[in-house]
């Protein structure tokens, strides 16, 4: 009889290991999906920001800001946070008027940039705080995800934001997202 | 697009927390956003047509006050079925770490998660205890905002995480239609004050001296007062020939609150620290008063360094006397600051204060999907 409960206690005790591992593989998982998809989403708002920040250049035929738009454009990916900091210091000394389109663009791409960092850079930390747990390094949880990095830039200046737009269309709405 | 709200504490007692998910409501959709608040509540209660109620909330001690809030099986069904018949883009929750309707969403929640971080809890070591056992609930949060700087501080150097800091957005239009109490401003200038006048770090001494000193020479000139405390207190310490020129009007409700802001020509902020934000203040531009208030660091910010209010030295009574002089004795001056004021409280209005949080929104989705808006998509 006693074998029995030892059996029982070993099944019962790897069940609840199995769903505890289940569930922090899950939540690793998570992590590295959603730093991935922040750097994505960051890499897309600093293109923009570099992308508005030329076409401001070039109505206003200011040689060194187009340069550093450019420079940001095409930075190979271990010059892009140099790059992208100098596209800050830039912008930190030009004054932009919300009525004129372009230079409303590069506003709004400027705080999305800023917003996007925050997230990128929270997410980051979420997931290098799950891969140094010990488990998760032993059995190595994160499988195929490469380990992500902080991307380093300066915090840039966040313009204060225009004046709402008009309610758009419902048509206009972005769909279902999830 | 869809967004849906949880707010931890029951909409049945008003609270600066409810307020403001109200009003963060009701600004989305006038933008023309589908907006679902789930609070606990009670069924058969008067409730706005975009709340759903998720049951009786009980009373618990929370922070030194009272919380009404829902916690249970009971409720984690009701907050499943909530979240899976909205098809949310987005879910915004609000104090996500206090045991309510907004942890249970966090934990069931599968797509883009905002939280709102409204207190600067002061219990900050028993925080970082509990970091370790926060952390499934905090890595399911993709974006978070916090009310206030202390708010964020918080967030940075206890939970480990930044915050993007959202002001309270202030309902500009209420204020600005509000009708002024009858007979006030009145021709021989008015002063106000609002707040708990028995309090030090709120300065009432400070507007009483002052309004002591130029009732002398001014012989029309009235103080308005509101706020809790007891009258015959406020009247000790003022002369007995000026009693009929001091109205008190005790606790007051928003909307007196409103009128009493209109009542006034001049509206002083003695404060002498303690104002995390100075909500009061973007109250009082919103109303369209002219302000003179003291020069912490957070009403310089409010008041744009000036251009919104006048500031005079923290403390400095001689000095606030002079300035309060000053302005009632040149209208156009106070013209010039209340029309800077309407100008910058524009930022704290909550159609603006909406426009940000949706900002943030957008940011939470493409962090989660990777997919990108477009700019002015949202």
């Amino acid at each position: 009889m006693p074998r029995m409960w030892w059996v029982l206690g070993v099944v019962v005790l790897a069940a609840i290991f199995s769903a505890y591992l289940g569930w922090t593989a899950q939540r690793v998982e998570r992590v590295h999906a959603r730093a991935q998809s922040a750097e994505r989403a960051l890499d897309a708002h600093l293109l923009r920001r570099a992308a508005a920040a030329a076409v401001v250049a070039e109505h206003r035929e200011s040689v060194e800001l187009y340069a550093a738009a450019r420079l940001a454009l095409d930075a190979e990916p271990d010059e892009r946070e140099s790059a992208e900091n100098d596209l800050t210091r830039q912008l930190q000394g030009i004054e932009l008027d919300p009525a004129d389109t372009a230079a409303r663009t590069l506003i709004v791409s400027s705080r999305r940039v800023v917003l996007a960092r925050q997230v990128h850079t929270d997410l980051v930390r979420d997931a290098l705080t799950a891969r140094r747990r010990k488990m998760v390094r032993v059995l190595r949880l994160p499988g195929r995800y490469p380990e992500p990095s902080y991307f380093d830039i300066v915090e840039p200046v966040m313009p204060p934001l225009p004046a709402p737009s008009p309610a758009p269309a419902p048509e206009a709405l972005p769909v279902q997202a999830v | 697009m869809r967004i849906g709200i949880v707010s931890p504490y029951s909409f049945d007692v008003p609270g600066g927390v409810q307020n403001h998910i109200m009003d963060l409501a009701e600004a989305l959709i006038e933008l023309g956003h589908h907006v679902s608040v789930l609070a606990p509540a009670d069924e058969d209660a008067e409730l706005p047509e975009y709340l759903v109620p998720a049951g009786r909330a009980v009373s618990l001690p929370y922070n030194g006050s009272v919380a009404r809030i829902a916690f249970g099986p009971v409720s984690t069904a009701r907050v499943r079925r909530w979240l899976a018949r909205g098809e949310f883009d987005v879910l915004h929750v609000h104090e996500p770490l206090t045991p309510s309707l907004s942890l249970l969403a966090v934990l069931s929640a599968r797509g883009p998660v905002v939280a709102t971080f409204h207190t600067a809890m002061t219990r900050s070591r028993a925080l970082a205890v509990a970091q370790n056992f926060l952390q499934p609930v905090m890595e399911k949060i993709t974006a978070r905002i916090a009310v206030s700087e202390l708010a964020r501080k918080v967030q940075v150097e206890h939970l480990g995480g930044g915050a993007v800091e959202i002001p309270n957005g202030v309902a500009v239009r209420k204020f600005a239609s509000a009708s002024p109490l009858p007979g006030w401003p009145g021709q021989g200038g008015a002063l106000g004050f609002l707040g708990r006048f028995t309090e030090s770090r709120k300065g009432f001494p400070l507007v009483r001296t002052a309004f002591v000193t130029l009732a002398r020479d001014r012989p029309g000139l009235r103080l308005l007062v509101a706020g809790p405390g007891d009258r015959a207190e406020l009247f000790d310490e003022i002369p007995p020939e000026l009693h009929d020129r001091v109205e008190f009007l005790g606790l007051v409700s928003e909307t007196d609150k409103a009128r009493m802001l209109r009542s006034v020509d001049i509206y002083v902020a003695p404060n002498t620290g303690g104002e995390s934000f100075g909500m009061i203040l973007t109250e009082a531009m919103a109303a369209g008063a002219a302000i003179a208030a003291s020069d912490l660091d957070a009403f310089r910010r409010v008041l744009d360094g000036g251009r919104a209010g006048a500031l005079f030295p923290n403390g400095d009574t001689a000095a606030l006397t002079t300035l309060l002089g000053d302005l009632l004795d040149d209208p156009a001056r106070r013209d010039q600051l209340a029309s800077g004021a309407r100008q910058v409280v524009g930022t704290f209005d909550w159609p603006s204060v909406a426009g940000r949080v949706l900002e943030v929104y957008t940011t939470a989705i493409e962090a989660t999907d990777g997919r990108v808006f477009d700019d002015d998509g949202v």
